[in-house]
């Protein structure tokens, strides 16, 4: 049991190993990562990293342009909204809004969906039949007016938010699993499983579910990114966030009636939204790489071509060879 | 004609769209587009910015505001206290060609009072009981009970034309008396009007005005800026530096936030009026507003509204004495309720917010919601459970003190928050005080009362801002109106 | 072909009968309009009348049950507001959406192909990177905010275009490009995966051994082959924006259409027509899955039939 264990810590550190040798060569994928990284911790430690409380105005130091321009403080380094509450302390308290609304979001839609989805496939019939009617007309629904109306409704704010826009994004989840699920029930080792008695449960957990997770990482990602996206359109249209609360979207809202008068309103929440949604989707595409066996293959085909290019190999074989 | 050929042509018209149209012709930007324009049956801005000028009444405001006849021969007179006698101008006509009478007049009134019409206008004008025709020229009045409002009111009721308005076209196509006439709508882009020529006034300079519907305040500012729009109404106060002209004036809305005196921290005559001293109306004003406001001196009203009382200034900003009036009210590091919404009236957040900051410096602890419109208005007419503070930009576009008196100040009004007994009387009093001496009185003692028992926390009237290319001239209008015949273009 | 045909049609009224029934239960959370409608400083009893007039204080399951009556034949009641049949001011509004959608779209797919194309054929080169680059970079940048920076860069700086509104070619270039630019960063994506996959598959490889020129085997083979993910995703992207991403572009441009539509019979409570919307948009979305099914069934007889 022990030397089991042992075998499987070091399989797992050989390919984390792995992981991070692709990492470093992958460059988008650690930019990716990296901006991941920092939104975690500055939304983590906002309240250390923050200079000023993101509510505390100051009427009289209000519109002010960022420290680099004429007029400018130093104090405050990306300028001062309509209020003269400091742009750079709501660029760092409104990033818990996004990870928390999009972290939010993929966890419930991400269980729901992905449950469902698991039960359709393994258990067929009847069952999967309803699901996936289920999720088909959800997929129909205009997604989006749909969570207007029921935001006017319920009241924007950051819970409600979260479950609208799980009821609109679990279908995804649910496919991908049952496709997975389908898939796996006919691999020799679950039917092998199955047939030596094991229970649904210890199937299910034990041997789908394991085979699931990298899918459904990449999945999640790139959910979360489309999550941000969402939260920032719904705050843009008036049916987000709501002040005193805030949030990039919210803030961009907000900043676009200033537009002409104080650029940097709209500017530093609007690229913040798009450098960690950029971030994160680098992020997805290099997991996809390196959680998938057949990408990762045609990487390494790539570099050896690249490798052999110095040799005089014909041409022609070495493009084929480059895309296996 | 081939895709190509058209596109050209396109091209084309398009060019001729950006030369900021022709010399007589303007372009307004509205940030809504009318959802009718039929003039009796919504409470729509953008309804009003086009009607107006299609359309007129009775009674008008001069360009200092005061009341004079416009399509009526004279003032209205009372003959009782619920008769009115309204002559009319002879010889106008409708653009249609068809004859503007006392016939016109009764159906216009007994149209908009129906409430099966379904006016959305109807509680400007619910006092009135009927109309009828005496002559040709001659209308008579009837009111529920005695009303000095009615020649007021008549400046709010537009005239339609008898016999057009039944036809199913109507509310698309206006026709009216006025110095312009509808020429088009092109749904969800713009409608256009033109000079009438055969209009009874003086004839305008302006021959075409457009407006167009840009929902999107920065697009709009864009519009202005690129020259593609002449005149843009509520212009936010920062962007005066932006735009290529400006014009200001008096705003009919009174931000105020409402204390409540029958219960909670605010039940304390001190408290109430230590929250008016710690608020500085004069920072208020400058930050927020850019300057472009005047303090409201405690009443509701504006320094030129009827019933004004030049004895009864504003609280001064003292956060000492602020402090001192809470700790003798016991109520010093106390928490206190506000209640605003958003995005209604102009900055109603940014007010709220900067209010309740100022309130945090006196001490005390401030609890801001800012709640969904409907939600708010739960609050705002829940007679059961007042909060201790709820913001309302009190709105009087009839410039005369009734309205907001009675909502506001009189006990049982839709957004009161007192039960002064006195104060409900003298309210309800000056309604059918017919001789206006003696309303103005009734006003003045009722708005220092009010001030004095601080039944609001008082804080600015704001101005109204239009933006103006170049070329325009506008001098805005105490009562908001947009009149395109009072415009004129250089060039 | 045909059954399969029926059955989605089937399912798609159930879809329709559902959204309905949801709209009409939300429409009536969000409160009457009276408190939009008249003036704040109107009495109680001005407000009880007028919700009487308009029907509002009558039990919850008489207005359903009227509700689904008129809804049966197409009669979505007048707009409160606009006090005409909402369903005409849909299909006033309608003809700027599917516009807007069309050539928005219409423009990310025809230049999403030959991008994904040029990307599929040297993966990993620098004109590939470039490509994945600049399509996730494009997929990263809020729609609202691309919209604002174009307006302020080619209408407010430089004049070249008008800020708002529609008319002209002109009004059309920059709500198409803000439609099209998330669009267009997922089908270059897609036609490249695409086109990847064909790229190795063995008759592919057997054509380009024999020496066929590369386009050729492109044009010829590979391309035929992925049009049907390719085509499958530029109906999704359509399902996308009629679905709500349209209302964004629409906000940002002042485009006349659906969306725009739907927010100001959000904000105005609206009822009658925000139901007229909604049910319409449903109907578009369901009719463009099933014509996508179709044509996914048409050009891949392999596909199991469900």
């Amino acid at each position: 049991m022990a030397a089991d264990n042992q075998a499987n810590w070091a399989a797992r550190r050989r390919i984390a190993a792995g992981w991070a040798h692709h990492l470093w060569h992958d460059k988008a994928g650690l930019f990716g990562l990296a901006i991941v990284v920092l939104l975690i911790v500055v939304a983590a430690a906002a309240p250390l990293l923050a200079p000023y409380d993101p509510a505390a105005q100051a009427l009289r130091d209000r519109l002010l342009p960022p420290a680099w321009l004429a007029g400018g403080q130093l104090a405050h380094l990306l300028g001062t909204d309509q209020l003269g509450r400091d742009v750079l302390s709501r660029l760092i308290f409104g990033s818990r809004v996004s990870l928390v609304v999009g972290a939010g979001v993929v966890l419930l839609a991400g269980a729901f969906g992905t449950a469902l989805g698991m039960l359709a496939g393994y258990c067929g019939g009847r069952v999967d039949d309803f699901v996936m009617r289920w999720v088909d007309t959800q997929v129909a629904f205009p997604g989006l007016l749909l969570a207007l109306v029921i935001l006017v409704v319920v009241g924007a704010n950051v819970p409600s938010l979260i479950i609208v826009l799980s009821l609109n994004g679990w279908m995804v989840y649910a496919r991908m699993a049952r496709g997975s699920v389908l898939g796996l029930r006919q691999l020799p080792y679950v039917e092998a499983a199955q047939m030596i008695g094991c229970r649904g449960r210890r199937v299910i957990f034990r041997h789908i579910l394991p085979n699931l997770t990298s899918p459904l990482l990449t999945l999640s990602i790139l959910e979360f990114a489309r999550i941000i996206l969402a939260e920032a359109a719904l705050s843009f249209l008036g049916m987000g966030v709501q002040p005193p609360g805030s949030s990039w979207g919210l803030d961009v809202a907000i900043g676009k009636d200033y537009m002409f008068r104080a650029w940097w309103l709209v500017t530093f929440p609007g690229a913040a939204i798009a450098l960690t949604v950029l971030g994160v989707n680098l992020l997805a595409s290099w997991l996809r790489v390196v959680t998938d066996p057949r990408e990762r293959e045609k990487q390494f085909a790539r570099r050896m071509a690249r490798k052999r290019h110095a040799e005089p190999v014909p041409a022609a074989a070495a493009s084929v060879e480059a895309r296996p | 004609m081939s895709r190509i050929a058209r596109m050209a042509l396109c091209a084309l018209l398009w060019s001729g769209v950006t030369a900021a149209a022709g010399a007589q012709e303007i372009t307004v930007g509205l940030g809504s587009e009318p959802t009718t324009l039929d003039p009796q049956a919504q409470e729509d801005g953008s309804e009003r910015a086009v009607n107006d000028n299609i359309y007129e009444t009775l009674m008008v405001r001069t360009a200092d505001g005061s009341l004079a006849p416009g399509l009526a021969a004279a003032v209205p007179t009372a003959v009782d206290a619920t008769t009115w006698l309204v002559k009319l101008r002879p010889g106008i006509k409708f653009h249609d060609g068809s004859a503007f009478n006392a016939d016109t007049v009764a159906f216009s009134i007994n149209r908009i009072i129906n409430p099966k019409f379904k006016s959305a206008q109807l509680s400007f004008f619910n006092t009135i009981a009927n109309a009828s025709k005496v002559d040709d020229l001659t209308v008579k009045i009837i009111t529920k009970g005695p009303d000095p409002l009615v020649p007021v009111r008549l400046y709010w009721m537009k005239m339609v034309p008898e016999a057009y308005a039944a036809s199913d076209k109507f509310a698309a196509a206006p026709i009216g008396t006025g110095p312009y006439k509808f020429v088009a709508w092109n749904r969800g882009s713009n409608i256009t009007i033109a000079a009438n020529p055969d209009y009874w006034g003086a004839k305008p300079q302006i021959q075409k005005a457009t407006y167009r519907f840009v929902p999107e305040s920065g697009t709009l500012l864009a519009g202005l800026m690129a020259g593609e729009l002449d005149l843009v109404p509520n212009l936010l106060p920062e962007f005066i530096g932006q735009v290529p002209k400006s014009a200001h004036i008096q705003s009919v809305l009174h931000p105020v936030l409402i204390l409540n005196a029958d219960g909670g921290i605010t039940k304390d005559p001190r408290v109430r009026q230590a929250l008016n001293y710690a608020i500085d109306k004069e920072a208020l004003t400058k930050a927020l507003f850019e300057g472009y406001g005047k303090i409201d001196q405690g009443q509701l009203l504006s320094s030129d509204d009827f019933g004004f009382d030049k004895t009864t200034t504003a609280y001064p900003y003292d956060p000492a004495k602020a402090k001192k009036l809470l700790a003798e009210a016991g109520a010093a590091n106390g928490t206190l309720q506000i209640v605003g919404t958003s995005g209604r009236w102009l900055k109603d957040r940014e007010t709220v917010e900067a209010v309740a900051a100022f309130w945090e410096q006196a001490g005390l602890h401030v609890d801001l919601k800012i709640l969904e419109w409907n939600e708010y208005l739960k609050r705002l007419w829940d007679r059961q459970s007042r909060p201790d503070a709820i913001y309302v930009a009190s709105k009087d576009p009839l410039l005369d003190p009734d309205r907001p008196f009675s909502t506001y100040y009189q006990a049982g009004g839709m957004g009161a928050s007192n039960t002064d007994p006195k104060l409900a009387e003298l309210v309800t009093k000056a309604r059918t005080e017919i001789n206006n001496e003696e309303r103005a009185k009734l006003y003045r003692e009722s708005i220092r009362i009010a001030h004095d028992q601080a039944y609001l926390a008082w804080l600015l009237t704001y101005e109204d801002l239009y933006g103006l290319s170049q070329r325009l001239t506008f001098s805005p209008r105490p009562d908001g109106k947009m009149l395109v015949s009072t415009m004129s273009v250089a060039k | 072909m045909g059954r399969y045909l029926l059955n989605r049609l089937w399912h798609g009224a159930i879809v329709i009968f559902g959204v309905t029934a949801i709209v009409f239960v939300v429409t009536r959370l969000v409160g009457d309009p009276v408190g939009v409608m008249l003036p704040i400083e109107a009495t109680a009893e001005q407000r009880a009348s007028f919700a009487h007039e308009l029907g509002f204080d009558r039990p919850i399951i008489e207005q359903f049950g009227s509700f689904v009556a008129d809804v049966a034949h197409l009669d979505f009641g007048d707009s409160l507001w606009q006090r005409r049949p909402a369903m005409d001011i849909v299909f006033e509004k309608l003809p700027a959406t599917l516009e807007l959608t069309l050539v928005g779209v219409g423009l990310a797919a025809l230049l999403a192909v030959p991008l994904g194309i040029m990307a599929a054929l040297r993966p990993g080169r620098l004109a590939d990177q470039a490509t994945v680059f600049m399509s996730l970079l494009g997929l990263s940048v809020p729609q609202f905010w691309l919209g604002l920076i174009l307006v302020y860069i080619f209408a407010v700086r430089l004049h070249w275009l008008p800020t708002s509104g529609v008319g002209t070619p002109a009004h059309l270039v920059m709500p198409a490009i803000t439609m099209a630019l998330p669009a267009l960063a997922r089908l270059v994506m897609t036609v490249r995966s695409a086109m990847i996959e064909e790229l190795n598959q063995q008759y592919v490889k057997v054509a380009r051994a024999k020496g066929l020129p590369a386009l050729r085997v492109v044009g010829a083979h590979a391309l035929r082959n992925a049009a049907v993910p390719v085509l499958t995703m530029t109906g999704w992207e359509i399902i996308r924006a009629l679905a709500g991403y349209s209302v964004v572009v629409e906000t940002v441009f002042a485009w006349p259409g659906l969306g725009l539509t739907a927010v100001q019979a959000i904000t105005r409570h609206d009822l009658f027509l925000l139901q007229a919307v909604v049910f319409t948009v449903a109907v578009m979305v369901v009719f463009t899955n099933v014509l996508l099914d179709a044509m996914y069934q048409m050009a891949d007889p392999r596909m199991k039939m469900r």
